[in-house]
């Protein structure tokens, strides 16, 4: 996922079409923006959007994705390609290592620990020192997948805890809820978590894996790609948790970004905006990356995770998961 | 009635047309690039899609040249052929190179198989505006068959071959592949 295109956010109700071998994002009462094919690399669509056949084909003939988020900042789902980038030889390599359980076991240790580690980053807190600790151990002990997601979650309960004291009262999460999230907080938080699933799916489509067989998550429940929601994990503290501490810190949302009911709260649409433009910012980002000895945005750090995965299937490399090393 | 645009571009794939195991010019080019490069590519990796000189080669493949049709071969895709079985290959690049002329030769060899009398090979550097002529003998087609089972071993190993020196890679779709391990 090198220079070639970019992510365009559509925060605003539009409609998509095709004109000549462009794309047209007409809004409401403004002139309509023309964008060439070879500079989108994909669409993310916070608000409603019309989309015809001729456009959804010269997306597809360009491999295209375009990710559709709904009123909650619920995943709602993409339009993909045709065609997907999958190889028959990686795919194999994959299926084969996720059945081993020794194998896939391996991988699943590795993102959970991460995770914690990046948690712990993130909040820039010396109070989950304790758990982090407590965590190596208890994770050796995992017998399957089932485990593992448990402690991680005990873990993540004891994070959210601490992210709270850092927060002003009306961010405050109070305990994890989604579907509708309950509070500004959780709001934000799914907000941001649905964005990097996005994220992270459109770079395992850049690479010959496929997104739905995974190490982490269990496969079996329902219909979803269980490798996008794996390799999200890592990455969720940096952009979730962190920005939702800058935000507080630099009073960047207030209340009136939010639309609360009594059990449930949205962004509104200009909190939707506010949130679309950090995250965009904050993908931009640039750190220097040691090996490739030049700066990566933040963006292609998570392709470079997806990289990882396909050098543990084509040559068995040890995967092992991002950490920021900054 | 005018057939539409997507379909010109995209014609569905013929079952009886496709070649998979066969060699193209690609492969040639890579294999006398960096065998590792081969083996992915071979492999089922291709980020080729996703880099600004493969782009920047398609648009001036496009540009260059253009009443002239290329030839589809299945594996191999030469870019046009002239009268008495001359092969034709553009290249973006501003510096003639060896792999270039084994990719015209492999072509030659691709298209003498089928029981064309090939007469030699051209490459076209449009953007210094010089040629570079390829011959086409005994030596030539010795050269292109050593090239060809080289790639096919190289693509049938198991393990890919190693990482070239760090100063090749300058320029390689696949470099993230294989540096960017943090």
């Amino acid at each position: 996922m090198s220079a070639s295109g970019q992510s365009y956010w559509l925060t605003e109700p539009c409609r998509i079409r095709r004109e000549d071998n462009s794309i047209r994002i007409e809004r409401a009462d403004r002139t309509p923006v023309r964008i060439p094919i070879t500079d989108i690399r994909d669409l993310v669509v916070f608000d409603n959007a019309d989309i015809n056949t001729a456009a959804v084909s010269l997306l597809s003939r360009h491999r295209i994705t375009v990710h559709l988020l709904d009123h909650y900042g619920n995943y709602a789902g993409a339009l993909t390609p045709a065609e997907d980038m999958s190889s028959a030889h990686v795919v194999r390599a994959q299926v084969t290592l996720t059945a081993d359980p020794v194998a896939r076991l391996a991988v699943a240790r590795a993102l959970v620990g991460a995770t914690a580690a990046n948690v712990a980053w993130a909040l820039d807190t010396d109070l989950l020192a304790g758990p982090l600790e407590r965590l190596p151990a208890q994770v050796r002990a995992c017998a399957d997948a089932e485990e593992l997601m448990g402690i991680e979650g005990n873990f993540r309960r004891t994070a959210w805890g601490v992210l709270d004291t850092l927060l002003p009262p009306w961010l405050r999460l109070g305990g994890r809820s989604r579907r509708p999230p309950s509070n500004a907080g959780n709001a934000f938080i799914s907000y941001l978590n649905a964005i990097t699933y996005a994220r992270v799916l459109t770079a395992i489509r850049c690479t010959p894996l496929h997104p739905a067989i995974g190490f982490l998550h269990a496969d079996s429940d329902r219909r979803r790609n269980t490798l996008a929601l794996d390799l999200a994990e890592p990455f969720k503290p940096l952009l979730a948790e962190r920005l939702l501490r800058r935000a507080a810190a630099q009073r960047t949302l207030t209340a009136a970004d939010f639309v609360s009911d009594v059990r449930s709260a949205s962004l509104s649409t200009a909190g939707r905006k506010k949130v679309s433009i950090m995250v965009r910012e904050e993908l931009a980002t640039t750190v220097h990356h040691r090996q490739l000895k030049r700066k990566v945005s933040y963006e292609e750090l998570i392709h470079l995770e997806a990289l990882k995965l396909v050098r543990l299937c084509l040559e068995g490399t040890p995967y092992k998961p991002f950490r920021p090393w900054w | 009635m005018k057939p539409h645009p997507d379909a010109a571009a995209n014609p569905p794939p013929d079952p009886d047309d496709v070649d998979d195991d066969g060699i193209g010019g690609v492969h040639i080019k890579y294999l006398l690039h960096c065998p590792r490069q081969l083996w992915l590519y071979s492999h089922g990796y291709r980020p080729e899609a996703r880099n600004e000189a493969v782009a920047f080669g398609e648009v001036v493949d496009d540009t260059t040249y253009r009443r002239h049709h290329d030839i589809d071969l299945g594996a191999a895709k030469i870019d046009w052929v002239t009268r008495g079985a001359v092969v034709h290959e553009t290249k973006s690049s501003r510096q003639p190179s060896p792999q270039h002329e084994a990719q015209v030769r492999h072509y030659c060899l691709l298209l003498a198989r089928r029981g064309v009398n090939v007469r030699g090979g051209v490459v076209h550097y449009p953007l210094i505006r010089r040629t570079t002529r390829v011959a086409w003998d005994d030596t030539a087609r010795r050269a292109a068959e050593t090239a060809e089972a080289q790639a096919r071993q190289v693509s049938a190993a198991a393990t890919p071959p190693p990482r070239l020196p760090r100063a090749s890679c300058r320029g390689c779709s696949y470099r993230d592949y294989c540096w960017g391990d943090s």
